[in-house]
Parts: C-alpha cells; structure tokens; sequence
C-alpha cells in the first residue's frame, strides 16, 4: 500500500473578502498520477499557487511524509521536493537549455572563487535528458530557449523537474498548445515519471488527455473539492464532465 | 559549405557589427591623416580610453542583470578628490586613501543596491539620486576647486596604478595592463563562472532565477558595488595621469559609458550581455574621439557622430535580433 506523500487538511484562502479555497483536503500517494480537474474559477490554479509556494494559505495545514511544513516561496517548494511547471514555464528565455535545467545548481570544477561551469557535463546530462522527455529532434543543448517552439520548452521544464527528482511534479496544462507528438511526449514522461518514483498532479482542460495518464481524478467547484477518488477506467469522460459542472455527483464527499 | 556555415554563424554574432565598424574608423581615419596610427597617438589614445573602459567592463556585467548605474560619473570625481584630500591633508599614506576611496565607492555601490533590491525602486531613479548626492558632496567639500594631485611624483603606488614605462619607443601605461586583466575576468565571470549564469538569469527573467534559488538580490547588489567600484578606480587613475582632481571631472560619462556597451550589442533591458562587444564599444566611441580631431573636424561635433552611431548600431542590433527570431 502506498504511503501518503501530500496531505492538504482544510485548506481555507481567502483574496480579500473572496473566498477562493474552502476548506479543502486532498492527498497524493507516493507513485500516484492525480488528475485535478475544474471549470474556470474552481479554485483549481489557486490550489496549486499555494502548493508550490507561490501565494500563502489563509488556514489548514500541508503535511509531506507525515511533517507539517511551511511553503513561503517557490525557492521553499521546490527545496521540499514540489516542483511546479507552469503555463509559461519558468526558463530564462536568453539561456541555453543545459544552463537552464542546471539553473541554481549548476555542476562548477574545483572550488574557490567564481568557480568555472562545468559545462561539458552539463551538456552530457542535458542531451540524456532531452531524450528521455522524448524530444527526438536533434537539439544541441547549447540552443537558447528563445529559439525553442512551446512543446520544446514545456520539455526543458520537465525535464528539469525530473533531474533534480523532485517527489511531486505538478504540471499545470502542460498539452496546451502542443501537437499531437508533442502531447504525447508529454504523457509517455508523466507515465515514466511515476514509474521512477514520482508522484505527479496533472491539471488540463483536455480530458481525454487526463483520462490516458492519471490512475485519480479529483474534481473541484467552487472553491471545493466535490469529488476525489474517480478511477478513470470505471467511469466515462461523460460522467466526469457532469460531475465538473454539478449535473451529476460522482463519489460525493461532503466538504 | 562548412565555411559558409562558419561565416554565416560569425557575421550573426553581436559583436560583428562593433568589430566593423571599429575597422571601418581606423581605415578612414588613417587615410586621412598616416599620424592617426602613430605610436605616440596609439598610446595617447590608450590611455584615456582604458579608463572609461574599467568602468563600461562593470556596467556591462550589471546591465546584463537588467540594472545600469548612472552614478558611476559622479563617483568618478569623487573618489579622486576624497582620496587627494586624505592624502593631502597628510592624514595617511597614499595606499591607505586608495583604500578608503575604494570602501567609499564600495559603500555607494551597496547603498544603490539595497534600494533597487529591497525597496524595489527603478535603478534609474535610484542612481540619479545618487549622482546628485555624490557630486554635490564632492563640490560641496572642496568649494568646488581641484585638489593638488603634484605630490604624487614618484609616488610608487601612484605609479604602479597608473605610471607609464617605454617598450622601444612605444610609451605604455600600468591603466592598459589593468584594463586589459579586468576585461579578461570579466569576460571568464560573465561566460564561463556559475555567477556569470546568475547574472544572465537575474536579468533574463528574475522570477524563474530566483525559484531555482538564484539569489537575484545578492547578485545584483554585488554589480553595483563592482560598478561603483570600478568607476572609483577609473577616477583615480585618471586623477594620477592628468593631475588634477577635479569635483566635476566624470560628469556625463555615465551615459558615454552606456552608450559604449550598448553599441558592443549589450541589451539594456538586461539578460545577455557581452564583454568583448564593450571592448570593441570602448574602442569606436573612443578613437572617434581622438580621430575626428585628428581628421580636423571640429571637436565640438563629436557629439553628433556619437548619436549617429548609437543609432544606427540600435537599429543593426534589432534587425540582427529579428532575424535572428525568424530563424535565418
């Protein structure tokens, strides 16, 4: 049985006077893929600004293994192994792709001052990594991200995420806007992501992509969660949707 | 083809543009007048060339993290003046009001720092407050008249900074050497240095820096201080070669000194930035200097000449970058 590695209990936040997140509780196991599925303004993006330390919580706890901690920053996130890959990836446009997946962690020679990058390693690793996210395009890894299509970059974000293993990756529409290919890419990386020990949120508007990767599926409205234990291979994209608009309730928990 | 390949990848660099029209100026100037690549002219030029250069170096590194520091004239005359004053008033040794001078800078540079990063005010307001605080302090404690700078003859320190010495008939100042060891560790720092990726990110996108845990404010503090630094250096050198210490002496080299790594193809709004481009910026803005003169073009019109490059080498740039977005 796996263990629980995100526990969320009675998220409340609050912008302003707008209650956006109303006490919420979810958790992720180790080696799970969750798909959080919402309409807009479901509290599904503020969930995960809070997750990885973008905005502050209002009350509740978040708890990983079992230790309560304090997320004030991404830098705090990330630093307890909760990486986050948004829309508009967070990469340095004018850098290559091996300076920014080593980005704040780069392998240097020797030690003293101003120490010289080691950039032959950081190469090496970032040509592996570029085929394991499935970019089967030759690109050299010294290519600045300026150059790079949308699918490519979205790749260099997760492929930094899963470098640095971080235990849970949230990925917030990372099909948009992508090819087919590149969609697939993505997914064949959340299906090898968890094989490799990493528990992943998946976040995306196209269900039929959410449905072929997540072993989960919660469902949020209104700042709730109104659903949390869907199993995509017992029920229909159909149900789901309805449950997503409040037509039908699937697994109804009272919040 | 492997040539062509080669060829095509070096005239999209940068530092193409600088590199030609830097060529261009020495051709047309030498034509004009053979005595504009005299040896005497060559080390003349140099000389003063290397001292707004110790400052564009520094700003080069700190407009690639997206600040620039328009306090660096102000800072220029004063660290002169502050040290001569000291060493003047027989307080201490000349070495030690070096020191000083240099702590001063350093103080300034961490001041322009704390507010751009902790208050977050725009590093335009902050530093031209600053210009105005430091070059008022410098009128302000010497009535306005240059210090004696004279008793500098001999002075070992003086001419370890900035003494001269002869190869052949070839006069070469110390401030060539220094500059020329300052661009080379700010070129290993920007290009090869884990700092150097800091300051590309800090400036590139700061936000996606400082959630890989690049200390944004950190790096950017230390820029000012080694802009403010440099410009104490290049004022005291100055002071040693001319001397004169004048209260006024820097004033509106600060935009001379952005203009001069702009045109090497630094980008002002921050992110990528290029050594070698400054040098070659130092050098067209520089020998235009000396050049037209030499030519007989009235000195007065430099200024339009330096316009006129600025221009026309912003537009190069932009259309390099265009080109370069369309993938050619």
């Amino acid at each position: 049985m796996a263990e629980d590695l995100i526990r969320m209990e009675k998220i409340n936040k609050f912008y302003g006077r707008i209650h956006a997140l109303r006490d919420v509780s979810l958790t992720v196991k180790t080696h799970e893929v969750v798909g959080l599925l919402g309409d807009n303004g479901a509290g599904k993006s503020t969930l995960i600004k809070v997750l990885s330390g973008a905005v502050p919580l209002t009350s509740g706890d978040i708890l990983i293994k079992g230790r309560k901690v304090e997320l004030t920053s991404t830098a705090d996130a990330i630093a307890n192994g909760i990486e986050t890959i948004f829309q508009d990836s967070a990469l340095v446009p004018q850098l290559s792709i091996a300076r920014n997946l080593f980005l704040g962690r780069e392998p240097v020679k020797g030690n003293g001052f101003l120490n010289r990058l080691d950039q032959e390693a950081m190469n090496a690793s970032a040509r592996e990594l570029l085929k394991r996210v499935g970019i089967t395009k030759d690109i050299p890894p010294e290519t600045a991200i300026s150059s790079l299509s949308g699918g490519e970059r979205q790749a260099v974000a997760i492929a930094r995420a899963m470098q640095f293993d971080s235990d849970l990756i949230i990925l917030d529409e990372p099909t948009n806007n992508l090819g087919v290919a590149e969609t697939q890419g993505v997914l064949r990386f959340v299906r090898e992501a968890r094989d490799t020990g990493h528990s992943c949120i998946f976040i995306a508007h196209n269900i039929h992509h959410v449905f072929q990767v997540v072993d989960r599926i919660i469902v949020m409205r209104g700042g709730k969660v109104v659903a949390d234990d869907i199993d995509p291979k017992k029920t229909t994209i159909d149900e789901v949707e309805r449950t997503i608009t409040g037509e039908e309730m699937l697994n109804a928990i009272t919040a | 083809m492997q040539q062509r390949t080669f060829l095509q990848s070096f005239v999209s660099k940068p530092e193409f543009g600088p590199l030609v029209l830097l060529v261009l100026e020495l051709v047309i100037f030498w034509s004009f007048n053979s005595d504009f690549l005299s040896l005497p002219n060559i080390s003349n030029t140099l000389s003063f060339t290397v001292e707004l250069g110790l400052i564009a170096l520094a700003m080069t590194l700190l407009m690639t993290a997206g600040e620039f520091d328009l306090s660096v004239g102000s800072v220029f005359g004063f660290s002169a003046v502050l040290m001569w004053t000291l060493f003047n008033s027989e307080v201490m040794p000349l070495g030690v009001a070096f020191l000083v001078a240099i702590a001063f800078s350093l103080f300034i540079g961490f001041i322009n720092g704390w507010f751009v990063t902790k208050l977050n005010i725009p590093s335009f307001l902050v530093t031209l407050g600053m210009l105005l605080v430091v070059r008022g302090t410098a009128l302000y404690v010497t009535d306005g008249f240059p210090q004696r700078t004279w008793t500098a003859e001999g002075n070992w320190f003086a001419d370890l900074l900035a003494g001269s010495f002869f190869i052949g008939s070839f006069r070469m100042y110390m401030s060539v050497i220094w500059f020329a060891l300052a661009a080379f560790v700010a070129h290993y720092i920007l290009t090869k240095s884990k700092a150097g990726n800091w300051i590309q990110a800090s400036g590139g996108n700061p936000n996606a820096a400082r959630a890989r845990g690049v200390h944004v404010s950190r790096t950017k503090i230390y820029l000012f201080m080694a802009s403010s630094a440099m410009a104490s250096l290049a004022g005291i050198i100055s002071s040693i070669r001319t001397s004169a210490a004048n209260p006024n002496s820097g004033t509106g080299y600060e935009l001379e000194v952005i203009a001069m790594v702009v045109i090497g193809g630094t980008v002002l709004t921050g992110g990528r930035g290029t050594i070698i481009g400054t040098v070659l910026g130092i050098f067209i803005l520089r020998v235009m200097r000396n050049g037209i003169v030499m030519v007989g073009v009235p000195g007065l019109a430099y200024n339009i000449f330096i316009g006129a490059i600025i221009l026309g080498m912003m537009a190069l740039h932009s259309w390099l970058e265009r080109r370069h977005n369309a993938g050619v």
